[in-house]
């Protein structure tokens, strides 16, 4: 699972308010390179919650995203930044662990890089 | 509406105490595992009295038709279903290439992943509620995660871009194809486009539709009509197995997974009476409910190992003629102007497409508002269209 899926997923249990963001419980991350567009990180940057994707970031072990997310242009105009959230997004998988409901508390786990999260039949 | 409780079964009345029990269980994979003591019936009888269930059962809630007829079947038949699944849809891939450069597009039940990344200019999210399907699109280096159609674990206005290719003919009730639209449309953006393809009772080749075999009584909650809830007698019909032909799994859109037939089993064909808005077929019936088979040749049931488990289930049945595990898959196949029916109530989405192509209904839809939890900041800018 790459952190752009992470800003996207959220706790869909019944009476949940707010599931996200979704606690990650990391026991494996890899490393997969994977060739840098353009237009899909300018397309994604303003739809991304920099703080959920920052401190997810950090607990998949990689600390170079900067706290508050930069204005827009700066993909255009910073490559060093560029690579920065590149690599964040779509490098970095979480192979082996779990994706914790802010609210419950419930885990879904992420095994092979494949979240799951259907959920129990109490729970919809 | 009345509604009648999950707590039956699709097999026959020898074994409706044990699955009352065996529904209790959570655990959606166990129910390939029932022991029922004959030969699978469709279950006529509704359970008398049990009307305080019928605001309890979510939408959201899988039904066990789909448990048995559509989730067991496809982690079985997995890996043989996705290695006749590789012809790509030219409305698709059309649809696909028409979006904008660095766009997210989500598929919602996309199987093997046949479409994830068919433009490559884009990024796709797939999901499907089959983890075996999942691990193949995994393997091939996809992004996906497994997750019900009829509930997506995604924010809301996220996505770019929505598709459902061959998904929604597989959930039993109304409700659960309206929801399943509603969530597709609100996990994109404002402006953003949705593809719904389904399979359409209009079938090109109609020879084809009169050989799949129709479900001829409904038991699903909605299909109870207004009124009293009503106790069938023992009239139960037997799916006996129906010989064969060929497998034809290859070739292009129209030929995935449908079974040639030779000889169609005379199952007592009635027209269900209490559905609301039963649309007329061309043949005239109001079937659209049906199972459609899948041969599992015996090497592929034997290395995926779930067969032993339904073929003593009476899920699945041997053809040894064939050499194959057959399967039944669930299908509710749709009707002119249904898909258009279920969207019209919706009022954050506009059609802006919609035709028929190959045995299959198509919609494309639009995003027009923003989705809102609670209608204060309601979005007041005028429609796209």
């Amino acid at each position: 699972m790459r952190l752009l899926t992470h800003n996207i997923l959220s706790s869909n249990i019944k009476g949940v308010t707010n599931g996200f963001p979704l606690g990650i419980e990391v026991e494996k991350v890899v490393e997969k390179q994977v060739e840098i567009n353009h237009d899909f990180l300018r397309n994604i940057f303003p739809k991304i919650d920099w703080k959920a994707f920052s401190d997810a970031s950090k607990i998949m072990g990689y600390v170079e995203l900067p706290e508050e997310a930069p204005e827009p242009s700066v993909l255009d105009s910073d490559l060093d930044f560029l690579r920065k959230f590149h690599h964040a997004l779509l490098e970095l998988h979480l192979e082996e662990g779990a994706l914790v409901c802010p609210q419950t508390g419930r885990k879904f786990p992420v095994n092979k890089g494949i979240p799951n999260m259907l959920l129990h039949e109490d729970e919809v | 509406m009345h509604s009648i409780p999950c707590n039956f079964s699709v097999f026959g009345y020898p074994v409706i105490s044990s699955s009352m029990k065996e529904i209790k269980v959570k655990d959606a994979s166990t129910l390939c595992t029932l022991l029922p003591d004959g030969e699978p019936h469709i279950q006529q009888s509704v359970f008398v009295g049990e009307e305080q269930r019928s605001s309890s059962i979510s939408v959201k809630s899988t039904p066990e038709l789909e448990k048995k007829y559509v989730h067991c079947v496809y982690d079985a038949i997995a890996p043989h279903f996705s290695s006749t699944r590789f012809a790509k849809w030219p409305k698709v891939s059309a649809f696909l290439e028409s979006l904008p450069t660095g766009s997210l597009i989500l598929d919602a039940g996309c199987g093997n992943g046949k479409y994830l990344g068919l433009n490559s200019s884009c990024y796709f999210i797939g999901c499907d509620i089959s983890a075996p399907l999942i691990k193949i699109c995994a393997d091939k280096g996809h992004e996906v995660l497994v997750a019900d159609a009829v509930n997506l674990p995604y924010r809301t206005n996220f996505g770019d871009a929505a598709i459902s290719i061959a998904v929604l003919h597989h959930l039993s009730t109304e409700n659960r194809r309206k929801k399943a639209i509603e969530e597709l449309v609100r996990v994109i953006k404002k402006g953003g486009l949705v593809l719904i393809t389904v399979w359409a009772v209009e079938q090109e080749d109609k020879s084809l539709l009169t050989k799949w075999t129709p479900l001829t009584e409904k038991y699903v909650e909605e299909w109870i009509g207004p009124g009293s809830p009503r106790v069938r007698g023992p009239s139960a019909f037997t799916l006996e197995s129906i010989p064969e032909t060929e497998e034809n799994g290859l070739g292009g859109h129209t030929k995935d997974s449908r079974e040639n037939t030779e000889n169609m089993h005379q199952s007592m064909c009635l027209t269900p009476e209490n559905k609301d808005d039963s649309l007329v077929s061309k043949d005239g019936s109001n079937q659209q409910e049906y199972f459609v088979p899948w041969h599992l040749p015996y090497h592929r049931a034997e290395v995926s190992g779930a067969s032993a488990g339904a073929l003593a289930n009476g899920l699945a049945k041997k053809d040894d003629k064939k050499g194959a595990v057959v399967y039944n898959r669930y299908y509710h196949v749709f009707g002119e102007g249904e898909l258009e029916r279920l969207v019209s109530g919706m009022d954050n989405a506009v059609i802006i497409d919609k035709f028929y192509d190959k045995s299959n209904w198509c919609i494309i839809l639009e995003k027009t508002l923003l989705g809102l939890k609670h209608l204060q900041d309601k979005d007041t800018s005028p429609s796209l269209i």
